[in-house]
């Protein structure tokens, strides 16, 4: 059951570093309006149709990470612990305040992304979305360099 | 008309409150509720284990989500109708700066 649990946190993950890191490069490097090349699609993209993915994804991959924490507290943690893993420890502990104060911020960047999108907000739009494809990535290397060094038993 | 004047308040007010409370839950172990993972038991405020680990990230964010709220409704309440509205700005600038703490707070994992 954790080892399927463990396998839907990812591809959940996997899903939401797709639309936040596509929200993100398009907020930071807007791209053609009749894009020819992949990348120039990838940057034309509407940032604005991204927001509602990025907050029930953001929210359901925390959801079952919160529900796998105790299995990774009880059977890793201490195992990095022994081992003298002090930077992997310290990187789990980065990602579950750094989670935690996105969980915070997403009111924020739901509600800045659905108002008309004036000219004032622009900047607090697209580093509300860095900071969330921050996190995300941050956690996403972190949970799977964890992965690659404890493993399923 | 006051709840779409009151609303950009009511979300920067809660990402500002959030981000100090979760931080200042995280320092001083204000959980609102403790999770014993070996017993599978949850307690009421903190009560650490006797020979298990005990979570209390999950009390953090509780307390932190609830004090939050509620300062953020506050907030939002008594500025109905006012025309004046917060930056926007402090949406990310507190959180980003929480973020900075917490990497100073856990440099010992790092620097050894």
């Amino acid at each position: 059951m954790i080892v399927a649990l463990l396998i839907l946190h990812g591809l959940l993950a996997v899903a939401l570093l797709g639309a936040i890191t596509h929200q993100a490069i398009s907020v930071w490097l807007p791209g053609p309006k009749a894009p020819s090349s992949f990348v120039g699609r990838m940057r034309a993209v509407l940032p604005m149709s991204y927001v509602n993915a990025v907050v029930a994804l953001y929210l359901v991959t925390a959801i079952l990470g919160g529900i796998l924490y105790p299995s990774y507290r009880l059977s890793v943690r201490i195992v990095l612990e022994q081992l003298n893993l002090y930077m992997a420890n310290g990187s789990f502990e980065l990602k579950e305040h750094f989670v935690a104060v996105g969980l915070g911020m997403l009111p924020a960047y739901w509600y800045f992304w659905h108002q008309p999108l004036a000219q004032d907000r622009t900047r607090t739009r697209a580093v509300l979305t860095s900071i969330l494809a921050f996190i995300v990535w941050w956690s996403f290397i972190v949970g799977h360099v964890l992965n690659n060094i404890r493993g399923f038993e | 008309m006051i709840a779409t004047r009151s609303a950009p308040v009511f979300v920067t007010t809660f990402a500002v409150a959030y981000s100090i409370l979760y931080v200042s839950a995280v320092e001083y172990n204000w959980a609102l509720f403790t999770y014993h993972p070996a017993a599978e038991e949850f307690h009421f405020l903190v009560k650490p284990a006797k020979d298990a680990p005990a979570m209390y990230w999950y009390g953090w964010m509780a307390t932190a989500g609830l004090a939050a709220f509620f300062i953020a409704a506050t907030a939002s309440w008594l500025s109905g109708g006012a025309a004046g509205r917060p930056w926007s700005g402090w949406s990310w600038v507190v959180p980003l700066t929480t973020m900075g703490v917490f990497c100073y707070l856990l440099s010992g994992f790092f620097i050894r």
